[in-house]
Formats: C-alpha cells, sequence, structure tokens
C-alpha cells in the first residue's frame, strides 16, 4: 500500500511540474504587470484582458488562427486522403516497387524535414512561384510519412480473410478500402489525425520562410514575431507575450484534451510496437 | 526507424508462385511480373510517391549539388555563375569554428537529452502503468507540452529561466550568475532540459504501448522467484522494452540534430556568443540570413550522415540479442 | 530493408540530381523604360507609414494612370532577410522604402537591383541633392544601386531624472570622454537609479555592433568606416580603445549581458540608450531626456565627433516591371517638399546638402532637433562592400566572445575579426 501511495506522489509531483508553465502562462496573461518574484505564481488582484487587446492590436488574431486551420487542415486532409490510399496499397496491395517505397518511408523519417528546408525553398517559392500562398505552406507538409505508417501497420493486422471474401463478391479495390477496412480503422485515423495536427499547428520554420505577408502568417509565426520585434512597445511586454501564447496553446490543448481517451497507447502500439 | 517489417504478413503471395485461387486470363502473367499481381497498388501510392519524389528526393539531390557549387540565390533571370568547386564548401565548413561549435553543442545536448529521456519515460510510464486511478488526468498533464508549439513554451520559459525570473527568485543566493540562458555553460543543458520536458509526453506513449507486449507471465515469475520491484524491473521491464528504447533512442537523436527553434527563441539565436547554436541554426544564418546556402548545404549534408550513422550505431547496439 | 533502402537512396539521388540543374530566364530590359502601376514597401514603424501613405496619395491623385500601391514591409527577423527571400522569389516590390545600405552589394550580387545611373539625369540628381555624402553609397563599379535617402545619426540619450537620482547633473552630465562615461556609468549603477548604465542589445544579430561599437569608433577615428580600401580598419589603437570601454561595461555588470525583453530606456531600466532622432517622438513625451554626441577617449568637442549615420535607402528593384514609373515615383518623393515631410512626421534627416538651410522653419520649431541635424553633417556610413553583412557578423561573432562575455582577449579577437572581415571583402 505504501509503494502505491509512493508511486501516486511521484505521479502528481511530476505531473504539477509539467503543467506549472502552463497555469504561470495563463496568470502571467492576466495580470496587469509583470510580476516576477515568486508571488507572481498566485494571481494578485490586477487582472485584466488588456494583454490580449495589446497582441490583438499588433497581430491579427483572428486572421492568424484561420490561417493556422488552413494549413493544418490542408495537411490533415492530404494526410488522410492520400496517406490511407499509400497505406493500404502498402499494406494489402502487391506491386511493383513496394518494397522500395516501404523503404523510402522509413528513410524519410530518418532524415530531419529542416535539413532539405533551403532546396525545398528554392523550388516552392521559386520554381512554383508558391510563396505566400496556403498551397506552398501546406505541401511540404501534404502528406506525413508516420501517419502512412501508422494506417499501414493497421490494414496489416486486420485479416486477410476479410478482403478476400469481399473480392469474391466482386468488390472492387476502392469498395473493399472505403466499406470493409476503413470502418474497422477508426481509431487509427483519430490517432493519425491528432498526431499530424502537432505538427503544422506548432510548425514555426517552415511558414516563417514562406509567407513574407503578415496577413498569411498562421499564429506560430505572428506570435514569433510579435515576441522578437513588438512586444517591446506594448505596456506590459511579458503579458502580451504570454497571452499569445495562451492563445497558440489553447487550441491544440482543448482538442487533445477532447481526444484523450482515444489517444492512448494501445492504439498507437500496434503502429509502433517492436 | 527501428521497426521491424519481417513481422509484418505478407499478404498472398509472390507473383509467379505457386497456385492463385482465381486463374488469371492469359495477358495478366506478363503484366504482373511488370507492375505486380496488383498493379492498381500503384495508382493508390502514387501520390504518396510523387510527393516524396517532390519534396524529399529532389530537395535532397539539390541540397547535395548546391553543396558542391559556389551557389547563391539570384533573382529570377539574372545570369549568374554557379562553378563546380569540388569539396570547397565542405573544407570552408569544417574549417569554421563556428559551425564546429554548432556540432559540439548537439553533441552535448544530445548527452544530456537522450539518457534523460529514455530513463524518466521508461520510468514515468512503468508508474502510469500500474497507475489505476487519476490515469486519465496524468496522462493528460505529460502530453501537454507534447502538443503544445515550442514557441507558446519558449515564452514561459524565458520568464522563468530570465536573470530576475522565478527560478532565480527562488533559488536566490544560489541563482547562477551569469544567469541561465546567457551563461555560456547552462544555455544548452536548460535547453536539452527544455526538450526533453516537451518531449516526453510522447516517449511515455511508445513505451505505455511497449509495455503492453510484455509478458505477464515473465512479472509473474520473477515474483515467485522473490526479486525485488527494482529487480524486475531491471531483469523484465528494461529488456522487455528493448525494441522500443532503441525506437525512443533514434527518434530523440533525430529531433536533437532537428534542433532550431528553441535556441533561436530562448537563447536569441544560439547565444550567448554561439554556446547553443546548432546545425540547423547555423545553417539557417548560413542559407537564409547571410545568402550563401551552399555552405549551409554542406553542412546539411554532414548533418544527414552524422544522423544516418548514429541510427545505424544505435540500431546495432540496441538490436543484437 | 538495407539493400532495399540503398537502392531507395540512389534512385532518389539520381532523380534528385536531373531535376536540379535549372535555371532562370526572363527579359528585363524593356521593363526599364514601361509606365504602369507599380508596388512599394514601407518601413514598418507607424510614424514613416503615415508618410509614406500621404506620399502615395499625393501621387495617386496626380498619375492615375500609374497608381503607387504601398504596403508595410513584410514581417520577419529583419527587413534584410525578407527582401533578399522577395529577390529570390521574383516577388520583390519596385520599391523598398528601407533598404539598408550594408545589405547593398549582396541584393546586388543576387541580380535583384537595378542601377540608377540608367536613368537620365539620375546620377546628378542623386549627387545634387545630398552632396559630398553620396559617395560613400556607390557601388564599387562606380554606379548607385540605392538612392541615400534618410539617416539617423546617432547619440547617447540619457534620462534627466535618473542622473539627478544619481547625484549628476542632469544639464550638463560628464559624458564626453571614456573616463568620465564610465564614471558616470557607475555612480548610475551604484546609487541604484538605473539596473543598467547602458543597455545595447548583447545578441548576436550582424547590425547590434552599428549601436554599440560603430558608433563610437567612428568618434575615435573621426570617421573612419569599418573597413577601407578594402583592408578592415579596427585592429588598432582607437578600435582597442573602445572595444576596451565596452568590456569595461559589461565586466562591471553597468551594461547587462542578457537581452531585455522591451525597451530598457522606455521602462527606465537603463539611464541612457545610443538612439537617432527618431527616439524624440517615441520617447520625447514619457521621459525627460537629453542628448550627448558619443564618447571618445580624450573627449572631442561636440561639433567635432563623428558618429554612425544609420542611413535608410530607396532601392529599384530588378523584379518591377514599370521602372521608369518607379524611378518617377522616386524623384517626387526624394523632392525638397516630400523630404520637408518626411522631416516633420518622422524627425528623420533626410540625407540633403545644408538641411538647416533648406528647412530653417522647422528646425526654429523644433530646437531639439538641431543637435541631430548637426551631427548628420558627420556621419559614417557602413562600408559599401562584398559580402558586407557577412563581414559584420564575424565582427559581432568576435565582439561577443571577447567584449560582451570575456571569454577571448579583447586585442586577439579584433586582430582575428579584422583578418576574417579583410578577406571577406576581398571575394567577390
Amino acid at each position: 500500500m505504501a509503494r502505491s501511495w509512493l508511486r501516486y506522489l511521484t505521479l502528481f509531483a511530476g505531473a504539477l511540474f509539467f503543467v506549472f508553465p502552463f497555469y504561470y502562462m495563463v496568470v502571467g496573461s492576466l495580470q496587469e504587470s509583470p510580476d516576477t518574484s515568486l508571488r507572481g505564481a498566485v494571481p494578485s488582484g490586477g487582472l485584466t484582458l488588456d494583454n490580449y487587446a495589446a497582441i490583438n492590436d499588433r497581430v491579427n488574431l483572428v486572421q492568424s488562427l484561420v490561417n493556422s486551420g488552413i494549413f493544418t487542415g490542408g495537411v490533415i486532409l492530404g494526410t488522410i486522403v492520400f496517406g490511407v490510399l499509400a497505406g493500404y496499397a502498402l499494406a494489402r496491395l502487391h506491386f511493383r516497387g513496394r518494397g522500395t517505397l516501404f523503404a523510402v518511408m522509413l528513410l524519410v523519417q530518418i532524415i530531419p524535414f529542416q535539413l532539405l528546408i533551403i532546396p525545398i525553398y528554392v523550388m516552392i517559392v521559386r520554381s512554383y512561384g508558391l510563396a505566400d500562398s496556403y498551397l506552398g505552406m501546406i505541401l511540404p507538409f501534404a502528406i506525413n510519412s508516420t501517419a502512412v505508417f501508422v494506417f499501414r501497420q493497421f490494414f496489416l493486422q486486420l485479416p486477410e480473410e476479410l478482403f478476400s471474401a469481399a473480392r469474391l463478391d466482386g468488390a472492387g479495390e476502392l469498395r473493399v478500402l472505403w466499406s470493409v477496412a476503413l470502418p474497422l480503422v477508426k481509431p487509427a485515423l483519430l490517432t493519425a489525425t491528432l498526431l499530424t495536427f502537432i505538427g503544422p499547428w506548432n510548425e514555426f520554420l517552415w511558414p516563417f520562410l514562406v509567407t513574407k505577408e503578415a496577413d498569411m502568417q498562421p499564429l506560430a509565426v505572428s506570435l514569433a514575431n510579435f515576441i522578437d520585434n513588438m512586444a517591446g512597445r506594448a505596456a506590459n511586454p511579458y503579458g502580451a507575450i504570454l497571452a499569445g501564447a495562451v492563445v497558440l496553446a489553447a487550441p491544440a490543448v482543448a482538442l487533445f484534451v477532447a481526444f484523450q481517451k482515444h489517444f492512448t497507447a494501445s492504439d498507437l502500439g500496434s503502429g509502433v510496437k517492436g | 526507424m527501428s521497426i521491424d517489417t519481417s513481422t509484418a504478413p505478407r499478404p498472398g503471395s509472390r507473383p509467379g508462385e505457386g497456385a492463385e485461387p482465381t486463374p488469371p486470363p492469359s495477358a495478366r502473367p506478363r503484366l504482373a511480373v511488370l507492375l505486380g499481381r496488383q498493379p492498381l497498388g500503384i495508382v493508390f501510392a502514387a501520390p504518396y510517391a510523387l510527393f516524396l519524389a517532390a519534396v524529399f528526393a529532389y530537395p535532397l539531390g539539390l541540397a547535395v549539388w548546391i553543396s558542391f557549387h559556389d551557389y547563391f540565390f539570384a533573382a529570377p533571370g539574372a545570369t549568374v555563375e554557379r562553378p563546380f568547386v569540388g569539396l570547397d564548401n565542405y573544407t570552408a565548413v569544417l574549417g569554421d569554428p563556428a559551425v564546429r561549435e554548432s556540432f559540439v553543442n548537439v553533441a552535448e545536448f544530445l548527452v544530456i537529452n537522450v539518457p534523460l529521456t529514455v530513463v524518466l519515460s521508461l520510468l514515468l510510464a512503468t508508474a502510469l502503468n500500474g497507475a489505476v486511478r487519476g490515469r486519465a488526468l496524468l496522462r493528460v498533464a505529460y502530453y501537454v507540452p507534447y502538443v503544445t508549439a515550442s514557441v507558446a513554451l519558449v515564452a514561459v520559459w524565458l520568464f522563468l529561466f530570465a536573470q530576475d525570473g522565478m527560478v532565480n527568485e527562488a533559488l536566490g543566493p544560489l541563482a547562477p550568475d551569469p544567469s541561465w540562458l546567457v551563461n555560456s555553460a547552462l544555455a544548452m543543458p536548460v535547453i536539452a532540459v527544455f526538450v526533453t520536458w516537451k518531449q516526453l509526453g510522447f516517449f511515455v506513449l511508445l513505451y505505455l504501448a511497449a509495455l503492453q507486449n510484455v509478458p505477464k507471465e515473465l512479472y509473474e515469475s520473477a515474483a515467485t522467484d522473490g526479486a525485488s520491484r527494482f529487480r524486475s524491473f531491471w531483469h523484465v521491464t528494461v529488456p522487455g522494452v528493448r525494441p522500443a528504447t532503441a525506437l525512443v533512442v533514434i527518434l530523440s537523436t533525430i529531433t536533437g540534430a532537428n534542433l532550431f527553434t528553441e535556441p533561436y527563441l530562448l537563447t536569441n539565436g544560439g547565444g550567448p556568443n554561439g554556446a547553443s547554436t546548432s546545425p540547423v541554426l547555423v545553417m539557417y544564418q548560413k542559407g537564409i540570413e547571410q545568402g550563401s546556402p551552399d555552405t549551409a548545404a554542406a553542412i546539411g549534408v554532414l548533418l544527414v550522415l552524422g544522423v544516418l550513422a548514429i541510427s545505424l550505431v544505435n540500431k546495432k547496439l540496441l538490436e543484437k540479442d | 530493408m538495407r539493400p532495399k533502402a540503398v537502392t531507395a537512396t540512389l534512385t532518389m539521388l539520381a532523380l534528385g540530381m536531373t531535376a536540379a540543374c535549372g535555371g532562370g530566364s526572363g527579359d528585363a530590359a524593356e521593363a526599364q523604360g514601361s509606365r504602369g502601376p507599380i508596388k512599394v514597401w514601407l518601413s514598418n514603424n507607424p510614424e514613416e507609414i503615415s508618410w509614406g501613405q500621404a506620399m502615395v496619395k499625393a501621387w495617386n491623385s496626380e498619375h492615375p494612370d500609374e497608381k503607387v500601391t504601398a504596403q508595410e514591409i513584410p514581417a520577419g527577423k529583419t527587413s534584410e532577410e525578407v527582401i533578399g527571400a522577395a529577390i529570390t522569389a521574383g516577388n520583390a516590390p519596385c520599391l523598398v522604402f528601407n533598404t539598408s545600405p550594408a545589405a547593398v552589394p549582396q541584393f546586388q550580387k543576387q541580380g535583384g537591383l537595378v542601377a540608377l545611373d540608367a536613368f537620365d539625369g539620375a546620377t546628378d540628381y542623386i549627387e545634387e541633392r545630398s552632396g559630398d555624402v553620396a559617395e560613400q553609397y556607390q557601388s564599387p563599379d562606380g554606379q548607385y544601386y540605392q538612392i541615400p535617402w534618410k539617416s539617423n545619426p546617432v547619440m547617447i540619450f540619457y534620462n534627466k531624472k535618473l542622473f539627478a537620482k544619481a547625484g549628476l547633473d542632469p544639464e550638463n552630465p560628464p559624458l564626453g570622454s571614456h573616463e568620465e562615461f564610465l564614471e558616470t556609468s557607475r555612480k548610475l549603477v551604484d546609487s541604484g537609479a538605473a539596473q543598467a548604465a547602458i543597455w545595447p542589445a548583447p545578441t548576436s544579430e550582424f547590425f547590434q555592433s552599428w549601436f554599440d561599437f560603430y558608433p563610437l569608433f567612428a568618434a575615435e577615428t573621426g570617421g573612419q568606416q569599418l573597413v577601407e580600401d578594402g583592408k578592415a580598419t579596427f585592429d588598432s589603437a582607437e578600435g582597442q580603445k573602445v572595444a576596451d570601454l565596452w568590456s569595461t561595461m559589461y565586466s562591471e555588470g553597468l551594461s547587462p549581458k542578457e537581452a531585455y525583453n522591451g525597451d530598457s530606456f522606455a521602462d527606465q531600466k537603463a539611464a541612457m540608450a545610443i538612439v537617432g532622432p527618431w527616439a524624440i517622438s517615441v520617447y520625447g513625451e514619457s521621459i525627460e531626456w537629453g542628448a550627448v554626441p558619443v564618447p571618445t577617449s580624450a573627449g572631442t568637442a561636440p561639433e567635432e565627433t563623428y558618429t554612425f549615420s544609420d542611413a535608410k535607402n530607396i532601392g529599384l528593384y530588378s523584379a518591377c516591371d514599370n521602372q521608369k514609373t518607379a524611378w518617377d515615383v522616386l524623384e517626387f518623393a526624394t523632392s525638397e517638399e516630400q523630404d520637408g515631410k518626411l522631416l516633420e512626421a518622422t524627425g528623420q534627416m533626410p540625407l540633403r546638402q545644408d538641411l538647416q538651410g533648406t528647412y530653417p522653419e522647422y528646425f526654429e520649431q523644433n530646437p531639439e532637433y538641431e543637435t541631430f541635424a548637426d551631427q548628420a553633417a558627420r556621419t559614417v556610413e557602413v562600408p559599401n562592400v562584398p559580402n558586407s553583412i557577412a563581414i559584420w557578423q564575424a565582427f559581432r561573432d568576435q565582439y561577443s566572445s571577447s567584449v560582451i562575455f570575456g571569454e577571448t582577449p579583447v586585442d586577439e579577437a579584433l586582430t582575428k575579426a579584422a583578418d576574417e572581415a579583410t578577406d571577406l571583402a576581398g571575394q567577390s
């Protein structure tokens, strides 16, 4: 019994350490004047929404959120549509080049994206003229390879009889995928969607490079610009920056909390088990 | 990634091998040899394959090409010379103390970050695995930094670790001087701890998944042998999740090699005095800010080779039985 | 997976290689004589935006067929980076009213700028408007790729209240010589009047040296550029003195080594700042300020002290389709009338000859700008040499490790930076 007590103590102490910065972020964003001392951790009078207004003055929060939404939505759409197709093909269909494609997919995950960023920049911006466009933002992330991998693993686990039976009934591959396979891998879809969401929503470097127009920039970029260039002129720069952080963090956290029971170990487990 | 591809059941059999349930028409075999038994797969996989070719293969080739030439960004239509310069960019990069420092920094980062990540995420996952009550709440707490953008979290850490920030306030006379983020000995460790903290949730998730696959009987037999809790952890859990450990090590190494946002924002672009630069940050400075993508590409190629080498070594070390 | 992966990698590399060898083509020659609507970018401070919009409006009402659309310069860490990227992408505007002279060599090398000499009478126009100063902005090939527009000669701004609090004479503070500057700084910090005497950004962006080392170096040398005749000048007794002064400031904690998130002068965390005349309108209301020239080791008389100009110029970019219109707008925007309006709106000094003689009323009404206008006659620009930004970065890196963080000896760092700078200036 004592042991389990200790376990919970450790777990909750750890959790506190993980959550404290978030708590501090919210409290700081509501404070009238910065208080960096320990007392600053407890909301001390003077609570205000001014900091949110200050950010909204310099950054168009709504537009930035919309941009983030379009960017992320585009990536999720691309990943779900083309990723499922590719994952299904890799798991269930015999075609020439399957082994090579699978190997490349694994290789993609080893090579850091940032290393390709300059050539991709030249290509997207110069060859395709996609600077300051949603398409240019989305393209390099359009299909998340990790998600393709997760899909493949899930389709692999389905029993073969299911497929042969459907095919004997004369169903085409697309139909087999749509009405037999997909309904069975719904949890995988959700897990992959959540995993895919995190990437573009939080991505900073790429949209930062590709968008120069302020009204095309997603929130992560406008907030970073705000921290760098504009916060200095705000009445309470600390509060303004933290308010921006809250705005950026809130949708991701909310989405995650809402779906957290689907985002479970066993779902991902089949994807990544050794 | 250390994914075991061999366990994946191969659907059906290879073309031309054994009897097929429905004998194909006479034109099929040759086509099957050429395109595979289910050529529709090519259609299904084509978008993804094209995508990989466009945003992966092509840029990789271009990066390698750029790294061997005297390359700079020019306006469309401007006629510029881009002579082949052999290994010049590589020698320039290797001779540049700033670049060398960035690789040393990232090595320092990995030395702190990777072991810390492995130990903490395995411990937390084990503890979480046994916990019954409050599990959902705890899980949310641990995953939340992972799902939140670096940019937002950096803002908080910036204030917590500033000269007159809360951490120093709490430490009082024990506060380091110069303060954390401007102390060349502490800046990189702070970044490493930050990244560990941020990514831990994901790795806890991986270990939780792996723990489900450790056979219960092993724990039971360890218990009947009178093994202490620590012994059963060490002799059953640790070997049981070995493949997951390999994955965690490789993934966190890749994350480390990618390090950019944290030094860019947390230490004002790799400060103090370059003590927290990373190769990707230097690539960015050289390629984008200073307009020499050629040397930047050379750094990139060196980094890829480094990551590949480390991944292969890890795989060898951690996967041999 | 291994053999497959190898084949895969090789295939991709081959694929990439063949695809990689593409080049750009296009014809920009006819754009030179063409007229029509154009796009311009303005700097992103509110004062300049309001001037720019009024200027554009004035132009548009007279030229309905050649409409100008103005836009704030897109956000980014620095304007240079944004413009550089736009040149590469081929979507740079016609004119950027915020072209840093330090970036001109790079933009020129990128093929992003149009040599203004191609337009009739342009060279004469530039040299007549700016006088001898114009020469500093000529590129090594003898052409103008930028029109010298306005300068922000930097001076020491100080907070009179904080000075009084530290027991210093707010009207006549001892800040002339390096010795006095240090003594004053110590009093400010020791008395607790301010957390920092002066708080230049201790970060490593290439341009930060323009606001700590360079103005004092210009003053110390009586107007020397960082690089002259292809050789770095700062590895000298003068450079050493200036670096030593800052090194003492940092080691004694008079200037913090950590960047301030905000405006340290506005927040009264620092008692002094190195700023241009724009500061008058920004701080003028909230802080009781005084301005003096930057210090020199011997305490040079104010009327002989040089400083850094912090000029921003206008460049005409090659992506422009209607370059003839762009040039006309350029002339319009730098006319005596518009320069006067710029001065009025922003307090920044147009780079024209005899400023006080041209706008006597303005300086009568705003005597506080007189000091800056006088200073504007003795300014030093960043050198117009190849790899300008790389040179500044190399300098900043060495400065940062020695002067700010005290990790390497100052004299060694200067020598190293000088060697690097000379080397970089020699490459094309």
